[in-house]
């Protein structure tokens, strides 16, 4: 005889991790908005593709020494395909002890684990799917003494930073180690509504402040996508964010030791748009669309925005083009002008690093009238965030293209090209440049022409006109301090051009990218 | 009828209301005008339905986030 009987233990063992919490759990999940994590795995990898691994750990209750009956470990982990590419997914199971950890022999993910021993041992990318609350202080009595922090180490999230993609979707209430786990993240994404982040949650916060705050005052998408940025995108709904996901991953490598997907898709890079000719108001004080221009610029539909609700003056995204993965840095100028604010420069940051280490050329937009100025923002450090801007493009190794399409000054306008590099910079007719604004500047320059003058006013408008005549970006070109000046229709070709070029490049400079140095 | 807030992207001051109470707006029409760091920044009707109330002026100081149009729709 075979060995039937135990193959047969290990079918009815699986079909208790299938019950996960048991259905009265489920049902409330499912009661809260929320998907189970099995549900989630399934929604989010290529059908069938889930391999779980770990899927017999569990805390099993014995009769005469035979398996009458097993609570699953509160975390479902494996291997998973994602548009045929291999991942590493992992999981808290909230339905079982709301997603706390098990003590098991060896963690099963989450924060280090099998999940993410797998994608940096295989060079895969990771994807986390968040749901739980993480430590209790009730472990101490269990243990019999209070763990150090750092009990369960982040060193490995942290090497996984410098490897391979890692994405975080925090699909529930995150406090503590899960909470800061979607932070080591090269991207996060929460769900409106039924999720929430926070360093810690509203009875600490009554207790430590006697503030009152309901969960999602406290931490759901408003405050932590919008106004503190700590998630980068917010989903409608788990299906959405999950289709957020495998989008998000469309752009990149497996690991930083490949170039990103080339994916071809037809739009033609000679592709003509007339709309680009007027798409920049000659009225300088009259906005108009970035969005618009990406839109018409880079391969159709392709541009997928990163923390589009946070440092809105800015606009990042991955996009394509002829099919090159590429990041998009464009400033706004529906939001104050454009100016760089310390959010600003913060999504700045972070994208360039992101594109850098994955081996992405980045293309700026450029539409900035200098870092933000008044009180508020010297207050908030603005000169400090935006220098860290400067900083970081000059540290990145990708190839860079900058087109200038109106203002681009002072500071904040170095730090939308590649001084180190080729700096290669084309501009639109509209483009406009120098070391600060001639408004203004004429004002502290000529201060005592000005006031000596009979009628200041006038004298002022004299002399902000006669500097305007220099500011064509005809004269720069002439003197080769700008590479060239096109059509706007032309951008869409040029930038193919360059950027299939640039393939070889970006093929020679796979690897670690390693950054010495000390951020401003 | 649903009350929908619309607030202003930015800190400035209202500079042109080019719209009044009862007009019917199509989504992404220009609402009001807001002046921020030397631009004419629009206020975009986020829906399309009819101007309720307006809850700032011309010339009013207006910050980011706040409620400057509500619109029913």
């Amino acid at each position: 005889m075979g060995w039937e009987e135990s193959v047969a233990e290990i079918r009815r063992r699986r079909a208790w991790a299938q019950a996960q919490g048991g259905a009265d759990n489920v049902a409330r999940q499912h009661a809260a908005g929320r998907l189970t994590v099995r549900e989630r795995i399934a929604g989010l990898v290529d059908d069938g593709s889930f391999r779980e691994v770990g899927g017999l750990s569990a805390s099993v209750t014995y009769e005469n020494g035979v398996a009458v009956a097993a609570t699953p470990a509160p975390y479902v982990c494996g291997l998973a395909n994602i548009d045929g590419r291999p991942v590493a997914v992992g999981g808290e199971d909230f339905t079982v002890r709301g997603g706390t950890s098990a003590g098991l022999d060896k963690r099963k993910g989450g924060q280090g684990g099998f999940s993410e021993d797998l994608a940096y041992e295989y060079r895969i990318p990771l994807v986390n799917l968040i749901d739980g609350a993480g430590g209790s202080v009730a472990s101490a009595k269990q243990r019999g003494h209070a763990v150090f922090p750092g009990v369960d180490s982040f060193d490995r999230s942290v090497q996984l930073l410098s490897e391979v993609p890692v994405v975080s979707a925090v699909l529930g209430s995150a406090a503590g180690g899960p909470a800061g786990r979607a932070i080591l993240s090269h991207w996060s994404v929460m769900v409106e509504g039924t999720s929430q982040i926070f360093a810690a949650g509203p009875p600490v916060v009554a207790r430590s402040l006697g503030q009152k705050i309901t969960k999602e005052d406290l931490g759901g998408v408003p405050v932590a996508v919008a106004a503190g940025g700590t998630i980068d995108n917010a989903a409608p709904s788990e299906e959405a964010c999950f289709a957020m996901i495998r989008r998000y991953l469309s752009f990149m490598p497996q690991n930083v030791h490949e170039a990103p997907p080339r994916v071809v898709a037809g739009d033609p890079a000679g592709r003509i748009e007339e709309a680009l000719l007027d798409a920049v108001p000659h009225e300088r004080r009259h906005p108009y669309d970035m969005r618009r221009i990406i839109e018409l610029v880079f391969d159709r539909n392709s541009s997928f925005e990163i923390q589009p609700g946070h440092g809105k003056a800015l606009i990042t995204s991955l996009a394509r083009l002829d099919g090159h993965v590429v990041g998009i840095v464009a400033n706004n100028p529906m939001v104050y002008g454009g100016a760089m604010n310390v959010a600003e420069s913060n999504k700045q940051c972070h994208f360039i690093e992101l594109c850098d280490t994955f081996h992405i050329p980045l293309v700026f937009l450029v539409d900035v009238p200098g870092f933000m100025v008044g009180e508020q923002a010297e207050r908030a450090g603005v000169l400090r965030a935006g220098m860290r801007a400067v900083y970081v493009a000059s540290q990145a190794r990708v190839p860079v293209m900058t087109v200038v399409i109106r203002k681009c000054y002072g500071m904040a306008g170095m730090a939308t090209c590649h001084q180190a590099g080729l700096n290669l910079r084309i501009a639109w007719p509209s483009a406009e440049w120098g070391s600060l604004p001639v408004e203004g500047g004429v004002a502290v320059a000529y201060r005592r022409e000005i006031a000596a003058a009979a009628d200041p006013k006038q004298r002022e408008a004299e002399l902000e006109a006669e500097l305007r005549e220099y500011a064509s970006p005809f004269r720069t070109a002439e003197a080769f301090g700008v590479e060239d000046i096109i059509d706007p229709r032309e951008t869409r070709a040029y930038l193919c051009r360059f950027i299939g070029a640039a393939q070889g490049r970006i093929k020679t400079d796979i690897g670690l990218k390693p950054r010495a140095g000390v951020r401003p | 009828m649903a009350r929908e807030e619309i607030e202003s992207e930015v800190t400035g001051t209202v500079w042109k209301i080019e719209t009044k109470v009862g007009d019917k707006v199509m989504e992404g029409d220009v609402l009001m005008i807001i002046e921020s760091m030397k631009m004419e920044i629009p206020v975009l009707a986020t829906e399309a339905g009819t101007i309720a109330e307006f809850t700032t002026e011309e010339t009013e100081p207006v910050s980011e986030g706040q409620v400057v149009v509500i619109l029913e729709t």
